[in-house]
């Protein structure tokens, strides 16, 4: 059996992260090709019902590249996706789907390298968690806060079960 | 899904105006809240008895299942189902009225949307670990088979999982008005297909308090705080769902000084109720001026909120949470 390709869709902001995408092709950087890239004009438009979106459509993970803070151009954008990722993943921790699914990254315009060591990384990353999948621990309630307390399939004494 | 024929308009004007419109009122994994929720209509509730006939209604009537049975195809006018489907024995049930039933819909937040009930579908494993020393599918000592109550679904799901829903009336428990005007359809036979009886505008259109200029500095739990009877609970860190919730209570929580929890369903523009929420919280909270050094400190007030399943879904898990069978689901549909 071929060894298991994430499929990742990436939401990149039109200013930063989706100029550093083009730049890493022209500067003919390796990368692997498991992301769909979607351009956007700023992260600061990626809705959370997007992300699980795409999670639910079967992509195995979601990238979203904006730009560093303070290089935002519509000022604050990059900000308040940055808030709203945080959250997202505290609420798919707590629904049994690994958080580090969803990454937000800082890609500036001039990263080309950059972006295709984040891509190495989340490629690397998706290939160790496997196929998206709902995973809850067995009769153990979840507490709220911190991700790792609610994300405990290797809690001593459970055992992770399929939903 | 609907056939128009559902419609009560099909009953021939002679019917409608000769006997009384026959009702149906069940309910399934719920607390009974729902059923104790039509004398909020009051004196109304009178005018209403005099012109339905109660067919089957096991809470107020004694009616057995082989009652039910031998009733003729869509022989009820209407039927109300209240709680979530939890046991094999909902399933049955609803699904004996819905061949019994011209219309059948789904009252209340458990039948809508899964309602508080549902969130044990956060962990997969509570039949076996919660209910499995002490909840024993087998018939009591001397008992007949068939008197071993039902097996518990693995997961609790919203009515519209298991039959067609002709249409909801959505609250834990439904507010009067939304009765009263689901009563006055149903007895002049006005019931469109898919109504949903409340409102598709947000709750806060209907809500008195005052919204200033909005930012989060902290996220609260409402026991934590004494909350100011003037402003908006959301401005005051309290997590209000009236953003996204559908209006028709008149605002009945945040009046009492107490946040909407969203038990009548996320309007049809917010969607997932949770998605749109934290997307609103995020947009509202700040820690002093934006920028990275102000990261550690809105992460803080963002850990504010201690339950996001409980507090954010708190009724639409069951519809809206995700699990591995939607996913599967969904793919396919995306494949198709």
């Amino acid at each position: 059996m071929s060894e298991f390709e994430p499929r990742i869709v990436a939401f990149l902001c039109r200013w930063c992260a989706s100029a550093g995408a083009d730049l890493a092709g022209t500067n003919r950087l390796q990368y692997p090709p498991n992301a769909v890239p979607i351009r956007v004009n700023c992260s600061g438009r990626v809705e959370p019902q997007w992300v699980v979106e795409a999670l639910k459509s079967g992509a195995d993970g979601v990238l979203i590249g904006g730009c560093h803070p303070g290089d935002c151009h519509y000022v604050a954008g990059n900000y308040k996706t940055r808030r709203r990722i945080y959250l997202l993943r505290k609420v798919l921790a707590e629904m049994g789907i690994e958080p580090e699914r969803v990454r937000l990254e800082w890609i500036s315009a001039t990263e080309g390298a950059r972006f295709a060591q984040v891509m190495q990384e989340f490629v690397q990353e998706l290939k160790k968690l496997g196929p998206i999948g709902v995973v809850r621990d067995k009769g153990g309630v979840t507490g709220g806060g911190k991700e790792n307390q609610a994300w405990s399939v290797d809690m001593p004494g459970t055992k992770g079960v399929e939903a | 899904m609907t056939s128009p024929d559902y419609r009560l308009n099909s009953l021939s004007p002679v019917t409608r105006h000769s006997s009384p419109l026959k009702i149906a009122v069940y309910w399934t994994g719920s607390c009974g809240g729902c059923d104790v929720s039509f004398l909020e209509l009051g004196p109304a509730l009178l005018e209403v008895l005099s012109k339905v006939e109660i067919v089957f209604w096991p809470a107020l009537a004694d009616a057995k299942r082989k009652d039910l049975e031998n009733l003729p195809p869509r022989s009820i006018d209407v039927t109300l189902v209240n709680g979530v489907i939890r046991t094999t024995e909902n399933e049955e049930m609803v699904e004996i009225l819905r061949e019994k039933s011209r219309f059948l819909g789904a009252y209340g937040s458990c039948a809508h949307l899964g309602g508080v009930p549902a969130l044990a579908n956060q962990t997969n494993g509570v039949v076996e670990f919660v209910f499995g020393p002490g909840y024993r599918p087998s018939p009591p000592p001397g008992g007949e088979a068939e008197d071993a109550p039902p097996s518990l679904l693995p997961q609790a799901l919203p009515l519209e999982e298991v039959v067609p829903v002709d249409f909801v009336v959505p609250g834990c428990p439904p507010p009067a008005p939304l009765i009263a005007q689901f009563f006055e359809r149903a007895i002049s036979g006005e019931i469109e297909p898919g109504q949903v009886f409340a409102k598709d505008k947000a709750l806060c259109e209907e809500c008195p308090r005052i919204r200033e200029e909005r930012k989060l500095t902290r996220i609260v739990r409402p026991h934590e705080v004494q909350p100011d009877p003037e402003k908006c609970l959301l401005d005051q860190g309290i997590i209000c769902l009236g953003p996204v919730t559908r209006g028709g209570c008149e605002a009945a929580c945040p009046k009492a000084g107490m946040p909407c929890t969203g038990c009548l369903g996320p309007t049809p523009k917010a969607g997932d109720p949770a998605l749109a929420m934290i997307s609103a919280l995020a947009s509202l909270v700040r820690a002093g001026e934006e920028g990275e050094a102000a990261f550690p400190e809105e992460d803080r007030i963002l850990d504010g909120l201690v339950d996001p399943i409980g507090t954010l879904y708190k009724y639409a898990f069951a519809k809206y949470g995700l699990s591995l069978k939607k996913l599967a689901r969904r793919r396919e549909e995306v494949r198709a």
